[in-house]
């Protein structure tokens, strides 16, 4: 097997690297399509619309490049979304306004232990689980609320969230901005970071060299539902309202960002800048299409196909997932020059 | 020398095996131990000891000059035992420093240093003159290579005591070459390294001590100075023969089966081999020799990339299951859990599995036809109990064995592979399963018998194919077969001879 | 027991393979215990509330189950055959629902009930082919394709909601043929035939065996794929009917009018004792399951109890179930 096959010549490993750096070049070609045809695309303003509009489903993306990286699905984030904001906004009348967020926070947290407890110790497939546990924080929802939407005391109160404050950022998109740039110093340049990725790939091995796996599931359950209870806070102050049907189609597309960011379902690969990415797609395709007065549901069309094709190209390529194609092998490879360098980079034999 | 560790009077039985019987074994610092073995000696069950994976039932074990109880794999490693298994335990979509180092990872305040790990990495890899990309991801290595960083990762944690288990199997010569190099080096190191290997060849360049282990006992531990690969061989194979493996004497028709110049890359290459009507052929070799795998790409489970597949002389073409059973194969896998059996459905249910189609009109089973069908195959080969509705997974290893023999007698096949059919399988069952087969070949079946139980493949075969590293080392006639024989072939001396 | 012959596979260790009295209560427990529990919520209903026990109450809900009973069928053999779920129910009954009532009356209520579930099977078979040949995850698969087809779905109609022109149809299916509602009659047609096909037909015991253990099946040269993508055509074309028999009662059809049937339905499959691991369970199960969630709704109603404590018990009743399934799995020596 030391013979670099034909076939593996500059084609295929092109293919390769257009799949894993997707997310870039759907992201140009989204922005150019999007500065074709909405005139002055690029002003500040229309950018940083966008990406307000996608800030509060990029918290519960942050949440799920977790659990996904891990191996794992939660469905649970838009009705947690739901129940923090509830809380966020109903608690403010008997306990003040930050308590309340807190509050909504520490509802978020507790919501994803709960998931956490379905999945790690009753072992319980994480489809089922939070499926099982979104029915069950929706229900809570509908019940303290009696289905009815609610309203904060201070309409004003939220305002600061949604106003800009470095040049035309909003404060709920740089906290979004500071959390995802976080995530990506975590996942890649921490120790507890690196053993996620460890356990999503390969559990059984991880275990075996003492990374103790359960916990890293239970922690990415906790962790997604922190997120989301985040989102519902801010969403909730935002709007200043707390509504029992919030998030409800919210998942779905942040799946879909997160996975045309290049993380893979099956867990030990995803990168926080990647679904950083897959969100600003989202927001250019959404603003583009809004422009030109698509409606919305041409708009879910095409994100589902995106989110199919993306899928599928993936598991295409899937037998040659070992294949290197980091930067620095990419250049390796296709420089001429270099062939000795090519000797020890062959494909892993299928065993 | 210093004793690193000494495993003192160990025993251990599962429910009807004794799979280890009052085994020493003792290790030194810088000194390279080879355990050889049949398959199926014990040498798994005492290396699965050292790691803490199961408990001895008597015995003890003394690391570094005190008496221990491995609690767990995680315990060994702590105690400074590194297992490297056949099997690759690594993190495909972790770097290769980043593998090296897993569950170590040197950092500070809880974020990585990078270059302290890729020091460490690097510095392992350097004492074993790897040319690996510590920055490589570890899933675009070749497998030699993966091997060599697992090796790498037992190294790294500074063990005292190493254990290697069939390193060389999945290597050619020349990667095993850079391996040999690697366990040099670590001998030099001052580690204890217990080597397991079937190749005799390299247990002679690279052991100090050879423990010989047969049937859970052992026969014999000495220097391997002055040892020879025959006297090995002799160690290993001398056993008396308990079982008695009556033959029939049929008639032997023409070819039915012919395999030409098969070829799948990583597992075997230029296969060439033919089964007559009525005639039971062996396949014979050491795991990891290719067996199974021939086996499932005749049958059509797994693609083979050259070579053609005849029977009676029509070549088959598209390359499924479904098309193997329609010429008329069929394979009784050699992992019946996996393989084998549908566990929660009923004995009726699997037998009449792959032959649903002809047992039905318009996808309607006629049940009354199914019901005779399973009710004939059960009885012949006396499945108990002959309760057809019963849930296979509540049968004996055993009965499970004999339903998937019936799944694929129903099938009527011409030509019959069988992969490891009496493995795990009580005296009884095994004696039923042998009448069978030679029942089968009575009534004109091609047989191609896969068997680890070189007793049980000698006495019942017609003609022996030996495959030693996926490839055909010898095609041996009943009269000319004898253990030694096969033995030379499957470990790849024959050639050397 | 006679036979106590050892198990020990490659691995050496002794196999589980014998019946002990503990495992036979685990694997008597899931048989038995929906039944009982059925009896058990109807005794209780009938001494929390005197309405409860009439026919009128209990055909109610009958009819109330129908429709997501048709479902239920299709669910039932995407979890036997390891398919996880089918999340893109929604968009395959709006997809009936709309085309139903959008073609009644250009071809006719029949003709257009038909298209419908023609067009719901299409979606199903991009799923299946995803799923069964392209092996890519059903979650994610059935999500983004129900995304797909509720917008195409939407965008033939424009968005709005589309009504209904055909009141002798809806007066068919409301109407009862010897005192049984039509409905009810439909969805007992189609459980049977959907019982036959999986205990009597090769399709059927295909579909257990790849639940149970794909590698053997295929082995046991099963065309595995086409079996696991049958699963969700079915699922998908049944959807569809769901969705024009909705359509007809209703006379109206909006694009989130199916919302909330795959949560039901998979609700129903999971108390009915059918694990999500696959190769067990059977269209009586979780039937009966259908059945339980039912009659305790009804319960809950009866007794004035809000909605949203329903929407707690059915979260509970699915966790309930499944840790049980594990919990007697384990038990039962099955892994």
């Amino acid at each position: 097997m030391s013979a670099v096959s034909p076939l593996r010549g500059g084609w295929s490993l092109a293919l390769l690297g257009l799949v894993r750096y997707r997310v870039i070049v759907i992201l140009i070609a989204t922005l150019v399509i999007a500065a074709t045809f909405v005139p002055g695309f690029f002003e500040a303003r229309t950018l940083s619309l966008g990406i307000d509009r996608v800030a509060t489903m990029g918290l519960i993306a942050i949440g799920l490049t977790v659990v996904l990286i891990a191996g794992q699905l939660d469905l649970s984030g838009g009705a947690i979304l739901a129940l923090s904001g509830i809380a966020a906004v109903g608690l403010q009348e008997s306990m003040g306004q930050v308590p309340a967020a807190i509050a909504g926070l520490g509802i978020g947290l507790l919501a994803g232990c709960c998931n956490g407890v379905l999945v790690v110790l009753l072992r319980i497939n994480s489809l089922v689980a939070t499926l099982a546990s979104m029915l069950l924080f929706r229900a809570v929802c509908h019940l303290i609320t009696d289905s009815r939407p609610i309203s904060g005391i201070d309409p004003f109160f939220g305002i600061p969230l949604t106003q800009p404050v470095l040049g035309t950022l909003s404060t709920r998109v740089f906290i979004f901005v500071v959390l995802i740039l976080l995530l990506h110093v975590w996942l890649t340049r921490m120790v507890s970071g690196r053993n996620l990725f460890a356990v999503g790939s390969n559990a059984t091995s991880a275990a075996a060299s003492g990374i103790r796996s359960r916990w890293y599931l239970f922690g990415a359950f906790a962790f997604s539902g922190l997120m989301a209870g985040l989102a519902g806070v801010t969403f909730g102050i935002a709007s200043n309202t707390g509504s029992p049907v919030f998030g409800d189609t919210i998942v779905l597309t942040a799946i879909a960002a997160v996975v045309i960011g290049g993380t893979r379902l099956e867990g030990g690969v995803g990168s926080a800048l990647g679904t950083l990415g897959g969100l600003l797609t989202l927001a250019a395709l959404t603003t583009a299409m809004e422009y030109q007065s698509i409606p919305a549901y041409v708009q879910d069309i095409v994100t589902g196909a995106i989110l199919l094709l993306l899928i599928l190209l993936d598991r295409l390529t899937h037998a040659k997932r070992g294949t290197d194609v980091s930067p620095t092998a990419l250049l390796r490879r296709l420089s001429p020059k270099r062939d000795a360098a090519r000797q020890h980079e062959t494909e892993r034999t299928p065993a | 020398m210093t004793v690193a560790l000494e495993m003192r009077g160990i025993s251990k039985s599962f429910p009807g095996i004794r799979a280890l019987a009052d085994v020493d074994l003792v290790a030194r610092a810088g000194e390279v131990h080879a355990i050889v073995g049949e398959n199926g000696a014990g040498k798994s069950t005492l290396m699965k000891i050292l790691a803490g994976v199961y408990q001895p039932d008597a015995g003890s074990i003394v690391l570094g000059g005190s008496e221990t109880r491995i609690a767990g794999p995680i315990d060994a490693r702590k105690r400074g035992i590194g297992m490297v298994y056949q099997e690759l335990n690594l993190v495909p979509d972790l770097t290769v420093a980043e593998n090296i180092m897993l569950g170590a990872t040197p950092a500070r305040f809880g974020f990585v240093r990078r270059r302290a790990l890729s020091d460490a990495a690097s510095a392992v890899l350097d004492a074993f003159n790897a040319r690996i990309d510590p920055s490589a991801l570890l899933g675009s290595l070749t497998v030699s290579q993966q091997q060599i960083v697992e090796i790498a990762k037992a190294y790294a944690q500074h063990p005292s005591i190493i254990v290697l288990d069939e390193p060389t199997s999945s290597l050619s010569e020349h990667e095993a070459q850079a391996l040999f190099h690697i366990v040099r080096r670590m001998r030099a190191d001052g580690i204890a390294i217990i080597y397991i290997s079937h190749r005799l060849r390299e247990v002679l360049d690279l052991a100090d001590q050879v423990t010989v282990l047969r049937d859970g006992q052992q026969i014999d531990t000495r220097a391997s100075d002055g040892l020879t690969a025959g006297e090995m061989i002799r160690l290993m194979v001398g056993r008396d023969l308990t079982d008695i493996f009556p033959k029939r004497v049929v008639p032997i028709g023409d070819v039915v089966l012919e395999v030409d110049g098969l070829m799948r890359a990583g597992a075997f290459s230029d296969v060439t081999l033919n089964v007559r009507a009525g005639e039971i052929v062996g396949l014979a070799g050491l795991v990891g020799a290719g067996r199974t795998e021939v086996a499932r790409a005749v049958f059509g489970l797994d693609r083979a990339q050259a070579g053609a597949v005849r029977v009676d002389g029509a070549e088959l073409v598209a390359r499924t299951p479904a098309q193997g059973v329609a010429a008329g194969i069929a394979y009784v896998p050699e992992d019946r859990k996996r393989d084998g059996i549908v566990p929660s459905a009923s004995i009726k249910d699997n037998v009449s599995l792959p032959v649903l189609r002809s047992l039905s009109t318009a996808g309607w089973i006629s049940r009354s036809r199914e019901r005779d069908l399973v009710r004939e195959q059960v009885e012949t080969l006396g499945v108990s109990p002959p309760v057809i509705e019963r849930a296979v997974d509540t049968l004996s290893g055993g009965n499970q064995q004999k339903v998937v023999i019936a799944k694929w007698l129903a099938a009527r096949p011409r030509v019959l592979i069988l992969d490891e059919p009496t493995r795990g399988v009580d005296v009884g069952a095994k004696a039923d399963i042998h009448a069978i087969i030679g029942e089968l070949a009575a009534a004109g079946t091609a047989i191609l018998l896969i068997s680890s139980e070189l007793p049980e493949v000698l006495a019942v075969s017609d003609r022996i194919y030996v495959l030693s590293e996926g490839r055909v080392t010898a095609e041996l006639d009943r009269t000319e077969a004898d253990e030694a024989a096969v033995m030379l072939a499957a470990t790849g001396e024959a050639a050397h001879a | 027991m006679t036979d106590t012959k050892l198990d020990t596979t490659i691995t050496g260790v002794p196999g589980t393979s014998r019946v002990t009295r503990a495992n036979l209560g685990a694997r008597l427990g899931p048989v038995i215990g929906m039944p009982v529990g059925i009896v058990l919520l109807l005794v209780i209903g009938t001494l929390l509330s005197d309405r409860f026990f009439s026919v009128g109450n209990l055909v109610n809900v009958l009819i109330n189950i129908s429709i997501l009973g048709v479902i239920v069928v299709g669910m039932t053999f995407v979890f036997i055959t390891r398919g996880v779920a089918d999340l893109s129910v929604p968009a395959t009954v709006a997809v009936g629902a709309i085309l139903t009532l959008g073609l009644q009356p250009a071809i006719g209520t029949f003709a257009a009930a038909l298209v419908g579930i023609l067009a719901a099977c299409g979606a199903g078979v991009v799923s299946g082919i995803l799923i069964g040949y392209a092996r890519i995850n059903p979650v994610i698969t059935t999500l983004g394709v129900s995304t797909i087809v509720l917008g195409i779905a939407q965008w033939s109609v424009g968005g709005v909601i589309v009504y209904g022109s055909d009141a002798d149809a809806q007066a068919f299916v409301n109407s009862r043929v010897f005192g049984i509602p039509v409905i009810v009659i439909i969805f007992v047609i189609v459980a049977v035939i959907g019982h036959l096909v999986l205990s009597r037909t090769t399709l059927g015991r295909w579909v257990y065996a790849a639940g149970s253990n794909p590698d053997a099946t295929r082995a046991s040269a099963v065309p595995l794929a086409r079996t696991r993508a049958s699963a969700f055509v079915m699922t998908a074309g049944l959807s569809g009917l769901a969705g024009a028999l909705l359509g007809i009662t209703l006379q109206t059809a909006r694009p989130a009018i199916g919302v909330g049937y795959e949560f039901d339905a998979i609700t129903a499959v999971v108390v009915g004792g059918i694990s999500l691991l696959g190769g067990s369970g059977s269209i009586p199960r979780a039937i009966g399951g259908l059945l339980f969630v039912a009659l305790l709704n009804n319960i809950l109603v009866l007794h004035g109890v809000p909605t949203a404590v329903q929407g707690i018990a059915k979260g509970l009743l699915i966790v309930g179930a499944v840790s049980l399934d594990i919990y007697l799995r384990r038990k039962g020596g099955r892994s």
